[in-house]
């Protein structure tokens, strides 16, 4: 009990604790289940359903007293008793429905809680976090494996907690009854634990192995299922479903191999629950024959007490029962909070991450970009990847940033764009220092075309417009135009794009990015990292076309180690190894 | 009715995989609950009659004490030892059953429906198909059993009552199965819904925090992340909305059951009363008749986790039922004329659901042994012509006749598997010397040498554990293995270093005679493998090139140098 109520008080702090510097860095992003705190009236939960239990202590007393009346044969005292079982059975039913819905609520809040926090934690660290969870690893454990939280908080800690309390509560009335019958109970209890720990052990390795085989046994057929295409084409259909089929029947053998020795574990508790109860209603039958006199503190029961015994007796394993059977809740609900634990760790900040939402106006000034002594390193990296870099691009100047790849050319763009701070040095954009609080007022101004741009999950239009709200068709219409997109954006008007951009080519998913950029009309610097890399000749040319038309009288900055690229800007700047500044045209 | 529809293709392939087993697994489950009624039962009339007989000395003496308290002991035993079988057997079941269905679900998927959407949306499919499974693997275990032990228990609680009074026998079990049944099968009603939501919304959960995370940059540099955050989110409310409901409703089939009981119990206890008091039952059966009514209702709580997720297993059971009992036919392969390897003639392939590009009209004859290079801009449909003469695809109109043939996807598709394994797809009899032999000649024979397990070597998930060109190399061998007439390539070398392709392409160039093959490509060094060129737009063929006509090596020179 008292191991409940420290858990969740440790549990209240840890979850406090992470709250506060998050709250306090921001005051925007205001989610109310951050502000409550969840657990306040979760500590009530198994309190009622502890109570909710024990009101079988009275109901059977009733139920022990109408057997005794009918046998009596006083009919109207039986009415009465009826009424009353029922009653009591009835409010029973509804204190436990309220204890399972308060202990639900409590433990979902705490879900979403996480959930937020770690969603917030992930969108505020930089892009350029070499430690930064990947998007697969994060979505499968905020989504599927946190899903675990629920059944441990809201089954696993109350079943406990009724494990421990309704055992005593069911002896107090017991003893002072029948000390024997109070005895057998109370040694078969202490006795389930200690062989279910024994056979428990193995128990345990083996249902772990038998989840980890089962996992590989999806893990198998979804492997196969990506590779479909090459499987047919190889003419293995059947060959692999054969194996698959043998994998799963070994699967079979070997878990079952084991489970004979794991279900021994509850066998015993079936084994003490069953033979608890038959050793009772058997002294207790042979005491009231007269054969057995001891035991009930040199009195002889009476069939009333005999039969609120014997109706007790089942309830005094039902808690343990029931433990068991939310057991492996405990591990695989403490793992989530662990993982989600692990992935709310704060990492490099983006500078005005948590804000994510342009305020107000663009910046004033022209838009110019002025680098001052810049170094920057990756975090835990010894060697900076710049080190008083110095670079002026005025206003309305196309440049190109050639370089090996490796030698800095996105990072630079990047951090041009405030998306991981310069360990040294400054960055101006019109003027105006970039840094945590201007940062979100300068990306306003600037417009971002990215070497893998990520695929969102929607149509064409979603993906350009990104769920802007200022933004109409005509806009869009435009941005596809510029984009030389709208054969696309037309062929696939209502069909949402395949992830990753499976069903575009290469040279779409360009355009894609170019009608992303093109839409923000604000933007007087373009940033664009390889925008040609990896395509034909004839497209390659034609995007180059577009960026160019597009970036007329507005500042254009491209990454880039395609020559034919950098010679169509006004100025090439060579990004070297030894932080060399190299200047042509 | 409806309900047995959407589940007939699959218990009619549970049955099919192990029906004795099955069975066993329901008889021993409810032979142990009603080990536990029992049991209680008799205990409770062997109390009552034991003190009755022992209020005199006379009959105290004379009471049978041995054979109830055997029963006792025995009925105890039983129910551990039944307990123990059920758990074993419908396990046993479960995992056959676990087994034919993975089995069945891959041979379904190898239809063109499921492999399009699987292309499509990958993660997306994989993930609902993941969901499904683990619902239909609960049917049995969470559904089927718990139903059928309910069954048993109120035929069990109908004789018992009814040998007392027909009338009253009557009355227990309506109530037994009008809120036995009932409460079960509203529940599975009402949580449709909110089960269908809530699987929605982890999918959208899922998709949207790919977004936020993969996204940033994109969605900071057009000051959407806000937007993005909120939307995931506003994803786990919504899923925590249907949570909400779910768990009311599971609340209240609880409670519903508890009121349930609590009305049985009070009703058998006025009923049995009443029976004494007419002298029909005496009083250890009355007692009896209580203690049995308060463990029946019992064996219907085994419903409730069922219940709740009947609404969950028949949208797993809608999607992939369908599937199960259609077998695939394989797509027709025509074989063409003598001397030519592909005829093509007016062949249009329309994606109405998926984004791909399509074909129009196309007609196209290669002879034996000729190497033709589909070029054009990304997007012109090569795949596609690629995917539609290695059957991938249905053509929608036209005629496609094609020798049989071996496709070298443009992403390497490796598994994670033993390299022996991996290559055994292509030629499951091969022996390994056969294999060093395609290795060698795909230039990984020393590359395997220097594998401490050599062939044994096993490959993570997707082929993991080979670098970008030893993985083409790696497909390469497989496709020698195939040893097919017809070679369909799409961008062999793609995403391979300039030396690394180089050499790929010459050890592929040198296995090409005898050979037909097609080539999909951008890159001049593949297209110079080739003796025409056909150029792709907009799904249609634009024109053709042989050797030899100037315009040939103009378009050479037009493709990316390397």
């Amino acid at each position: 009990m008292s191991s409940v109520q420290s858990t969740i008080t440790l549990h209240r702090e840890r979850s406090a604790e992470n709250d506060a510097p998050r709250l306090g860095a921001t005051d925007i992003v205001t989610e109310p289940s951050l502000q409550r705190n969840p657990v306040s009236n979760g500590n009530a939960a198994p309190w009622v359903q502890v109570l909710a239990s024990l009101l079988w202590l009275p109901q059977a007393a009733l139920l022990a007293k109408g057997a005794g009346a009918l046998i009596a044969g006083s009919m109207a005292d039986t009415k009465w008793i009826v009424a009353a079982v029922i009653a009591i059975g009835v409010l029973r039913a509804l204190l436990d429905a309220l204890g399972t819905r308060l202990a639900f609520r409590n433990a979902r809040e705490i879900l979403s809680t996480k959930r937020t926090q770690v969603i917030l934690a992930l969108s505020r660290r930089s892009p350029l976090d070499t430690e930064k969870p990947a998007s697969g690893l994060a979505a499968s454990v905020i989504a599927e494996q946190a899903e675990a939280i629920l059944p441990y908080l809201a089954r696993f800690k109350p079943a406990r907690m009724k494990a421990t309390i309704i055992p005593i509560g069911i002896l107090v009335c017991v003893f002072p009854l029948s000390w024997v019958a109070g005895l057998v109970l109370m040694i078969s209890a202490p006795l389930i634990p200690l062989f279910m720990a024994l056979i428990g052990w193995r128990a345990k390795a083996a249902s772990e192995r038998h989840l980890a085989e089962m996992g590989d046994l999806n893990a198998f057929l979804l492997d196969r299922l990506r590779g479909l295409a090459t499987i047919r084409s190889l003419g293995a259909v059947d060959f692999t479903a054969r194996r698959l089929r043998a994998n799963a029947e070994e699967l079979r053998i070997r878990t079952m191999a084991v489970l004979r020795i794991a279900f021994l574990s509850s066998a015993v508790l079936e084994l003490f629950a069953a033979l608890g109860v038959a050793m009772v209603a058997v002294y207790i039958g042979f005491h009231l024959l007269g054969q057995l006199e001891f035991g009930a503190w040199g009195q002889r029961l009476s069939l009333l007490e005999g039969l609120f015994i014997l109706l007790l007796a089942p309830a005094f394993f039902e808690p343990l029962r029931e433990l068991s059977a939310v057991w492996h809740d405990r591990a695989s609900g403490e793992a989530a909070i662990e993982a989600l634990d692990r992935l709310s760790v704060p990492g490099v900040d983006m500078p005005g991450g948590l804000i994510g939402t342009h305020p107000g106006q663009c910046s004033a000034g022209t838009a110019s970009v002025e680098i001052k002594e810049l170094t920057f390193s990756h975090a835990g990296s010894e060697r900076p990847l710049f080190g008083r870099f110095n670079l002026d691009v005025r206003m309305g100047e196309h440049i190109a940033l050639l370089g090996t790849s490796g030698s800095g050319k996105s990072t630079l763009l990047s951090l041009i764009a405030g998306l991981a701070p310069c360990t040294a040095g400054t960055i101006r954009i019109g003027n105006t220092l970039l840094d945590g609080n201007s940062s979100e007022t300068l990306r306003k101004r600037m417009a971002w075309i990215g070497q893998k741009p990520h695929i969102f999950a929607g149509t064409v239009s979603d993906n350009i417009c990104l769920h802007r709200i200022d933004l109409d068709n005509g806009d869009i219409e435009a941005a596809l135009r510029i984009a030389s997109l709208q054969n696309v954006a037309n062929a696939k008007r209502h069909n949402y794009l395949g992830e990753g951009g499976s069903g575009l080519s290469g040279g779409e998913i360009r355009r894609l990015a170019l009608a992303r950029a093109a839409i923000n009309r604000d933007a007087d610097i373009i940033l664009a990292d390889e925008p040609t890399a990896h395509l034909d000749r004839i497209t390659a040319y034609d995007i180059v076309d577009r960026l160019q038309a597009m970036a007329a009288g507005k500042t254009l900055i491209v990454a880039t180690h395609d020559p034919v690229l950098a010679q169509r800007m006004d100025r090439v700047v060579t990004i070297g190894d030894e932080f060399r500044l190299g200047e042509a045209l | 009715m409806r309900l047995w529809n959407v589940f007939r293709p699959i218990i009619s392939l549970f049955l099919a995989e192990r029906r004795a087993t099955l069975l066993a697994g329901v008889l021993l489950a409810a032979v142990t609950v009603l080990a536990g009624i029992a049991l209680l039962g008799v205990s409770g009339w062997f109390i009552t009659a034991t003190a009755i007989a022992g209020a005199s000395t006379a009959t105290a003496l004379v009471f049978d004490v041995f054979a109830p308290s055997a029963a006792i002991r025995f009925l105890s035993l039983a129910r551990t030892a039944t307990r123990y079988g059920e758990r074993l057997t419908t396990h046993e079941a479960t995992l056959s059953m676990l087994a034919g269905l993975r089995e069945r679900i891959f041979r379904s998927a190898v239809q063109p429906g499921t492999a399009n959407r699987l292309s499509f949306q990958p993660s997306r499919t994989l993930f609902r198909l993941t969901a499904d499974i683990d619902a239909l693997d609960s049917l049995y275990l969470r559904i089927l059993v718990p139903a059928a032990v309910a069954l048993c228990t109120t035929l069990a609680v109908a004789a018992v009552f009814g040998a007392m009074h027909p009338l009253f026998g009557l009355a227990a079990t309506a109530w037994l199965l009008v809120p036995g049944f009932g409460i079960p099968l509203l529940a599975a009603r009402w949580s449709a819904q909110p089960a269908r939501r809530r699987a929605h919304s982890l999918e959208a959960l899922r998709s949207r925090t790919i977004d936020v995370v993969a996204g940033q940059t994109e969605l900071a540099m057009a000051g959407q992340l806000q937007t993005y955050r909120q939307s995931a989110l506003a994803a786990d409310a919504r899923l925590a909305t249907s949570d909400d409901a779910l768990n009311l409703i599971e609340t209240k089939v609880v409670a519903g059951f508890g009121i349930a009981s609590a009305i049985l119990l009070g009703g058998v206890l006025y009923g049995v009363a009443h029976l004494v008091s007419m002298g029909v039952i005496n009083g250890p059966v009355a007692v009896l008749g209580i203690l049995i009514a308060l463990a029946a209702l019992e064996s219907f709580a085994g419903l409730r986790r069922g219940s709740i997720e009947l609404g969950r297993t028949i949208l797993a059971a809608r999607r992939l039922g369908p599937d199960l009992q259609a077998s695939s036919p394989p797509l027709p392969s025509r074989t063409p004329a003598e001397n030519h390897a592909v005829e093509l003639q007016d062949a249009s392939v329309i994606y109405d659901a998926f984004p791909l590009p399509s074909l129009q009209n196309v007609s196209i004859t290669v002879q034996c042994g000729e190497r033709v290079a589909l070029i054009g801009a990304s997007g012109s449909g090569k795949t596609t012509l690629l995917a539609l003469l290695a059957g991938e695809i249905k053509a929608a109109r036209g005629l496609v006749k094609c020798l049989p043939n071996a496709l070298l996807t443009q992403r390497t598709e490796l598994f994670q598997d033993s390299l022996r394994d991996n290559l055994l797809l292509a030629a499951p009899g091969a022996t390994d010397r056969r294999l060093l032999e395609v290795l060698t000649i795909a230039g990984l024979s020393e590359f395997v040498d220097t594998l401490p397990k050599g062939l044994d070597t096993p490959l993570g998930e997707g082929g993991t554990g080979l670098s970008g060109g030893q993985a083409r190399r790696f497909a390469l061998a497989r496709l020698l293995l195939r040893d097919m007439p017809l070679w369909l390539l799409d961008e062999p070398s793609e995403g391979v270093d300039g030396a690394t392709a180089r050499d790929v392409l010459d050890r592929l160039a040198s296995q090409m005679t005898q050979r037909t093959v097609i080539i999909a490509t951008h890159i001049r060094r593949e297209a110079m493998l080739v003796d025409r060129l056909l150029v792709l737009e907009h799904g249609r063929i634009k024109s053709t090139f042989s050797k030899g006509q100037p315009e040939y090596q103009r378009v050479l020179d037009g493709l990316r140098p390397d």
